[in-house]
């Protein structure tokens, strides 16, 4: 096998290297203990776990009688956004599903002032998007009240295409940004 | 003494921005001329001469220099001239001269040298016939450095009310909105895109500003505990007062003529309406009712009709109503999205914006709904929030052709271009000045 026909000269040569590597890093390793030890765990920092995660536990906290809800942003305990179609602001089936979770939740914690914030993508102008995310944030709201949340548990305000959640020019980040948001006021 | 130094400084500036080469990104495109039949309107050729210092040293030499540059600029940007400077007499070839300003710069004078910065240099500006010398206008001035390019832009004024019977737009200025997300904040800056200031540090979003007529106040929108509001500027003192926050939307004020009152929009009843408030925000009048959005009202200049955006035909467009809320009749019938009309001060034309497809384009249009066209195309990206110069010749734009949003000015006649604002951040909603 050609592998093990190595140059006799080439493998002293390596094995010498081999030794004065070994020897420098015994030696750097009895000379200063102490140190070298903390460094190496801050390094192998997991990246994938800074990454925003819009959805919030579906569990909507365990009931614990300390906590004051009117303090908490509505996505804590459970209320989800609705999102809308192009220049629409009429509610599909899956919006109705997240409007009637919402209600539940918030028949629930009477205590709490909802602000629903309606807001559009990018395309169109500053204007027409305003009057177009108040249109999505009454609908929403209109709903709430037919499942019969008060009308003055529910603020109305639109950013229009001010305040966008996702970043970009394509229809991923469009799709994010036609919603109806939950806030607290 | 600090004067030089800060003087020198001042004028290294002004060199910095007026040679800037052109942007980066807008090399792109290669040639801003839009889409806009070039008319055979014939400039005036007028020489800007090199102004003779009398007395003052460097200082007296800078100063004329900056006299010279930013009056070559204010005729240029007029879009009435082409100007030749000193040095090169002729740079565009065969100009022609009828006109050349001329003019000396003594001082500051020693006894005032005293009281540093503020030493006020004498100037004398005449614009005269070429090459016969006739003196047709004079004027004399004392600014102090801060106000040499207030007194560039008061002469050019009078050079272009003189010879065109056109008002000058040289100290006009621009208001809009900066910023992204969480914060936008109004900005304001010179028409030639000098002096740049913000207005606002609330922490919020502040759009859609607008003057008052005779420029001491600004009207624009903002949240406050998530709720929108009308308010008001002094842009003397920066001091801020709310004129309405009804439930719902206040949005897209516009000033009448007289100051006395406000076209604007609210959503107190349902849908936005286009209502009239007065300046401390009382309502006066409810000018449209339908159950439909109607939004982003102006003026035509005589006060008497509103053009404003309605989808009352399940898309939004363009019409005009009589302040009293009679007579609306439909102005667009062509594209499926139309917005944001501004009515010319000149009343003879409406600037608006039309989206096609996913791209937002201006469009000129008479207030009879005749003689509609495009005046940007694709290679532009989205365009968007147009207002128009108090020259009825200028408008100032928003687009995202470089990437965020900036603000552009182009002579709607020969379809110039030039970009007005710079950096990262979106600019959006720009403002013209009325005077």
């Amino acid at each position: 096998m050609k592998v093990m026909g190595m140059n006799p000269r080439r493998v002293l040569c390596f094995l010498g290297l081999v030794i004065l590597a070994a020897g420098m890093v015994f030696a750097t390793g009895c000379g200063k203990k102490p140190e070298p030890q903390t460094e190496p765990e801050v390094i192998v920092e997991p990246v994938t776990e800074t990454i925003q995660e819009p959805v919030v536990p579906e569990v909507p906290a365990e009931p614990q009688p300390l906590v004051d809800y009117t303090r908490m942003q509505p996505s804590e305990y459970g209320i989800e956004d609705v999102y809308f179609a192009f220049d629409r602001y009429d509610l599909d089936d899956r919006a109705l599903g997240v409007l009637t979770r919402n209600a539940r939740i918030l028949k629930d914690h009477p205590e709490v002032i909802i602000l629903v914030e309606g807001h559009c993508d990018e395309r169109g102008t500053v204007e027409y998007n305003l009057a177009l995310g108040e249109r999505r944030a009454k609908a929403v709201r209109d709903h709430l009240i037919r499942l019969g949340i008060p009308t003055d548990r529910l603020r109305v305000t639109s950013y229009g295409e001010s305040r966008p959640f996702a970043l970009g020019s394509n229809e991923q980040a469009w799709a994010q940004n036609r919603r109806a948001h939950f806030a607290r006021p | 003494m600090p004067t030089l130094p800060r003087f020198l400084c001042f004028v290294v500036c002004l060199l910095i921005v007026a040679f800037r080469p052109l942007p980066v990104a807008a090399q792109g495109v290669p040639d801003v001329t839009l889409g806009v039949t070039k008319t055979a309107f014939a400039k005036i050729d007028i020489l800007v001469g090199t102004l003779d210092v009398l007395s003052g040293g460097l200082a007296a030499v800078e100063a004329a220099a900056a006299l010279e540059r930013t009056l070559s600029r204010d005729l240029e940007y007029s879009g009435l001239f082409r100007v030749g400077s000193g040095e090169q007499p002729a740079p565009a070839g065969d100009l022609n001269f009828e006109f050349a300003i001329r003019g000396s710069v003594e001082g500051p004078l020693r006894d005032a040298q005293q009281t540093g910065r503020d030493a006020p240099t004498t100037v004398s500006l005449d614009l005269v016939t070429h090459p016969g010398g006739q003196l047709i206008l004079n004027k004399q001035y004392r600014p102090v450095p801060d106000q040499l390019r207030t007194t560039a832009h008061h002469f050019a004024n009078q050079v272009v009310e003189m010879l065109t019977g056109e008002p000058g737009i040289a100290l006009t200025r621009i208001v809009f909105s900066r910023g992204s997300a969480d914060r936008r904040d109004l900005w304001v800056v010179d028409y030639d895109g000098e002096s740049l200031l913000r207005l606002t540090a609330n922490r919020t979003l502040n759009l859609c500003p607008a003057w008052s007529p005779d420029g001491s106040e600004i009207a624009f929108t903002s949240y406050q505990n998530g709720l929108q509001g009308l308010f008001s500027l002094k842009t003397a003192t920066g001091e801020v007062r709310r004129i309405i926050a009804q439930e719902g939307l206040n949005l897209g004020a516009d000033w009448h003529h007289t100051g006395r009152e406000l076209a604007v929009s609210l959503s107190r009843s349902g849908d936005p309406d286009i209502y009239r408030v007065s300046p401390q925000g009382e309502i006066l009048h409810r000018v449209t009712g339908l159950p439909s959005i109607e939004i982003s009202p102006s003026w035509d200049p005589s006060g008497r009709d509103i053009v404003f955006t309605s989808d009352r035909t399940g898309t939004p467009q363009l019409y005009v109503i009589g302040s009293e809320g009679a007579g609306s009749r439909r102005l667009t019938f062509e594209g499926r999205y139309n917005d944001s009309a501004s009515w010319s001060p000149t009343g003879d034309n409406i600037v608006y914006a039309t989206r096609e497809t996913d791209i937002t384009q201006l469009v000129l249009i008479r207030p009879t709904g005749e003689e509609r066209r495009l005046l940007t195309d694709w290679r532009w990206r989205n365009c968007e929030d147009p207002s128009w110069a108090p020259d009825g010749r200028h408008i100032v734009f928003a687009s995202d052709r470089t990437g965020a949003f900036k603000l552009y000015v182009m002579d709607v006649v020969d379809g110039d271009v030039r970009q007005l604002t710079f950096g990262d951040e979106p600019d959006i909603t720009p403002a013209w000045s009325r005077n």
